[in-house]
């Protein structure tokens, strides 16, 4: 039994060595002489990406081979695998932080020299959204999906009795906070049992008080940028929605992904929510009566006498497709690439719900499946001057964890304005 | 990993042992040889890989490189480990705490023979049947604030910010734990009460011993090596929590209910620190082979005696 207890100790350390030898289980990707393999998140788009396959294949020698990792295991296994011989020739990304290890670690290639060679890779694409991928003034990412920036979600028959409009600002933000607690409805649902919910609304704070430049020197470096007066204002009008009651008290115990904070603005208990665009489908799907009847949504509102442009946006600006400098096959990849500007591409996308990032979007947008919805989405996108990618996917990865701890404890009330920016500087640097 | 339990294997090689070395009947070392190896590949060899990687630096990507005892300073200086190791300590010590007078209640009583019992015993079990996830995952909606129970308890449960809190999280996992766990060790106080000998209650009653007194001293005690096997997989058990933590409270709010199992996950899967993520699961089994040391010393475990001498 001593053995056994002991045997069960080592159990533990045994996770972390598994995933260094699991690394040949993968297909045995990127070696084939006349494949290209590609690498995505598995989940319901990838029917779209195996159909952009096929039409590929149909006229190349070289063949596509796509490759799909269930999507919560993806990012660990795309880490394990990159860089050996079962690395993919092509992979999905979220741009940003999530290609920067690699990037340093000189895996990727520059799609410039393609870009050159054809600049519809690059003048296809809504500038905001393709300038995620550009790493060091080098592009190494071309959108693949569809973007998802964050919206405030709104019930329009709460505000309705309430006597409320949608807040342009963030006086009749406040203001609608007050009525709302009066009336015993909580302003906004907030999944803060998910941590990053929480974090949207830094994101949008600081970009409206501060510009997006705050965020961009912080990332590059410069920590000085947290201890900024803005920074500071920005955090202290986010500990004055709390205080307020903005969020009610229990918001931590409450998570998007289990349904929670959804339920509540579908079923009146509060009247926004401050989501990601997929929160749409999220509402048509738990709660289809007020998806189509009540839900309303509008942009964050401005701030007085911020710099940011009150048409900033913030979220995930899109997935990519990146390249491995090792592929042998880079000409026929660059042809690959270029059916992400297809007209056959966009209508998929559009046809199963995604919002696709091209400039030839805007004349399929009538055979989106919400398209109202759609047009909406894309107006903001292609109208704004910054379209800033989440904080935890805009850093690398080591920070994702930090910076959610932060954000959860600074509405808590556990850190206070120092403690924040204290942690905000220890962030491991980009 | 019982070596003597073979059975009738090739006797030859047994034989053989017994000849060369001691004369008691025991098996040879041969027999241990595949459990040995079992072991060494998979137990012995990760260890020495994991105390190699913990000074190193490595994201996964490309070779690790050394830097020296960087990832132990920082986790020396680390606030969050070392909160990890007192939450680990409180959620297995809360763990034994609250299962073990439940389990042996519920034990005992469902080695007796009244009516309904075998049905109840099987209701009791149930949560014995189900993973650990979706245990989680169905506490999680019933403890919602906004649509669970405790919006329709305000008087106990207040505003229902039960994971908003390190005290409530803490609650909620021990809660979770227990309903988990508890028809386990119920089923192991079971069989241990079953296989007391009647024969004591019997005299005990001769000699006028109600039921409560019947239990504080003959089934208590006669249930003594049952109850030293429960503690120490409910401490294996609860030093090496995860899966709740993980869906239940995400190691938060904050840190605050950040075990040393979970932040090692974190720290190797999440951040891809790989090097301090082996750092703390080296620190984790240096603590967890200690507390089972010490149990087994101290409960005489390793020398566990019989409880039916004399009878």
């Amino acid at each position: 039994m001593k053995r056994r207890a002991f045997a069960v100790a080592l159990g533990l350390s045994l996770a972390t060595v598994a995933v260094t030898a699991c690394s040949s289980s993968g297909s045995s990707a990127g070696g084939g002489s006349n494949t290209i393999h590609v690498l995505v998140y598995g989940d319901a788009s990838n029917k779209v990406e195996k159909q952009i396959v096929e039409t590929f294949n149909k006229t190349s020698k070289v063949k596509v081979v796509l490759d799909t990792i269930p999507g919560a295991d993806y990012q660990s296994k795309l880490n394990t695998i990159i860089n050996t011989p079962q690395a993919p020739d092509i992979f999905f990304n979220w741009g940003g932080g999530s290609i920067q290890p690699y990037v340093k670690a000189d895996l990727l290639l520059p799609l410039d020299d393609m870009i050159a060679a054809d600049p519809g890779l690059k003048s296809n694409f809504l500038s905001s959204v393709f300038n995620t991928a550009v790493i060091d003034g080098k592009s190494y990412g071309i959108p693949m999906r569809g973007t998802q920036p964050v919206l405030l979600f709104n019930n329009k028959k709460v505000l309705a009795d309430a006597g409320l409009s949608v807040p342009k600002t963030w006086d009749e933000l406040l203001n609608a906070v007050t009525v709302l607690k009066g009336k015993g409805i909580t302003p906004f649902a907030l999944g803060g049992g998910d941590q990053w919910p929480t974090l949207m609304w830094y994101e949008y704070v600081f970009d409206r008080v501060a510009g997006p430049e705050l965020f961009q020197k912080a990332l590059s470096g410069d920590k000085t940028a947290w201890e900024s007066p803005e920074s500071k204002k920005a955090l202290g009008m986010l500990k004055q929605l709390v205080d307020a009651g903005a969020f009610g008290s229990n918001f931590d115990s409450v998570k998007f992904t289990d349904g929670g904070s959804p339920a509540l603005l579908a079923k009146g208990k509060a009247a926004f929510e401050l989501m990601g665009s997929w929160a749409y489908a999220t509402q048509q799907d738990a709660s289809p009566d007020f998806a189509k009847n009540d839900l309303g949504y509008s942009n964050f509102p401005s701030v007085p006498g911020g710099k940011g442009d009150p048409a900033d946006l913030v979220g995930n600006t899109n997935n990519f497709y990146s390249v491995l400098k090792k592929t042998k096959h880079p000409k026929e990849a660059a042809e690959f690439l270029k059916l992400m500007y297809s007209d056959e591409f966009v209508k998929a996308q559009l046809g199963i719900g995604n919002l696709p990032t091209t400039t030839n979007t805007e004349q399929f947008l009538d055979t989106s499946a919400s398209p109202e919805y759609s047009k909406y989405q894309y107006n903001l996108v292609k109208a704004a001057p910054s379209f800033q990618l989440s904080w935890d996917q805009a850093y690398p990865p080591a920070a994702a964890t930090p910076i959610h701890t932060a954000v959860q404890q600074f509405f808590s009330g556990k850190l206070d304005v120092d403690g924040f920016i204290k942690a905000m500087q220890a962030l491991p640097a980009s | 990993m019982s070596t003597s339990s073979l059975g009738s294997g090739p006797g030859r090689r047994a034989r053989a042992g017994r000849r060369a070395g001691v004369g008691v009947t025991r098996p040879g070392l041969v027999w241990a040889v595949p459990a040995t190896v079992f072991f060494l590949l998979f137990a012995i060899l990760p260890l020495v890989l994991v105390a190699v990687l913990s000074f190193t630096s490595w994201d996964g990507v490309g070779a690790p490189t050394f830097n020296g005892l960087d990832n132990w300073t920082k986790l020396l200086h680390d606030p969050v480990m070392t909160q990890s190791i007192w939450l680990t300590l409180v959620l297995t010590v809360a763990g034994v705490v609250v299962q073990t007078p439940v389990s042996i209640l519920l034990g005992v009583w469902a080695a007796g023979h009244q009516r309904n019992r075998a049905v109840l015993s099987a209701i009791f079990f149930i949560p014995l049947l189900l993973s650990a996830t979706a245990i989680s995952v169905v506490w999680r909606a019933i403890l919602d604030p906004n649509f669970g129970v405790p919006s329709q308890m305000e008087w106990l449960f207040g505003d229902g910010n039960l994971m908003g809190s390190q005290s409530g999280a803490i609650a909620v996992l021990t809660f979770v734990g227990m309903w988990q766990w508890t028809p386990m060790h119920a089923l192991l106080y079971q069989g241990g009460a079953r296989a007391i000998p009647q024969v004591l209650y019997q005299a005990a009653a001769i000699d006028g011993a109600g039921k409560v007194r019947q239990f504080l001293h003959i089934t208590l005690p006669q249930l003594r090596n049952t109850m030293i096997t429960s503690v120490i997989l409910m401490l294996v058990g609860g030093l090496t929590t995860f899966d709740t933590v993980l869906i239940l409270t995400q190691g938060g709010p904050g840190t605050d209910t950040t075990n040393s199992a979970f932040y090692m996950y974190q720290q190797a899967f999440k951040s891809f620190d790989f090097g301090s993520g082996s750092a703390i699961a080296l620190v984790l089994v240096v603590v967890a082979t200690l507390i089972s040391l010490a149990v087994v010393r101290l409960s005489g475990y390793d020398k566990m005696r019989g409880t039916t001498e004399g009878l």
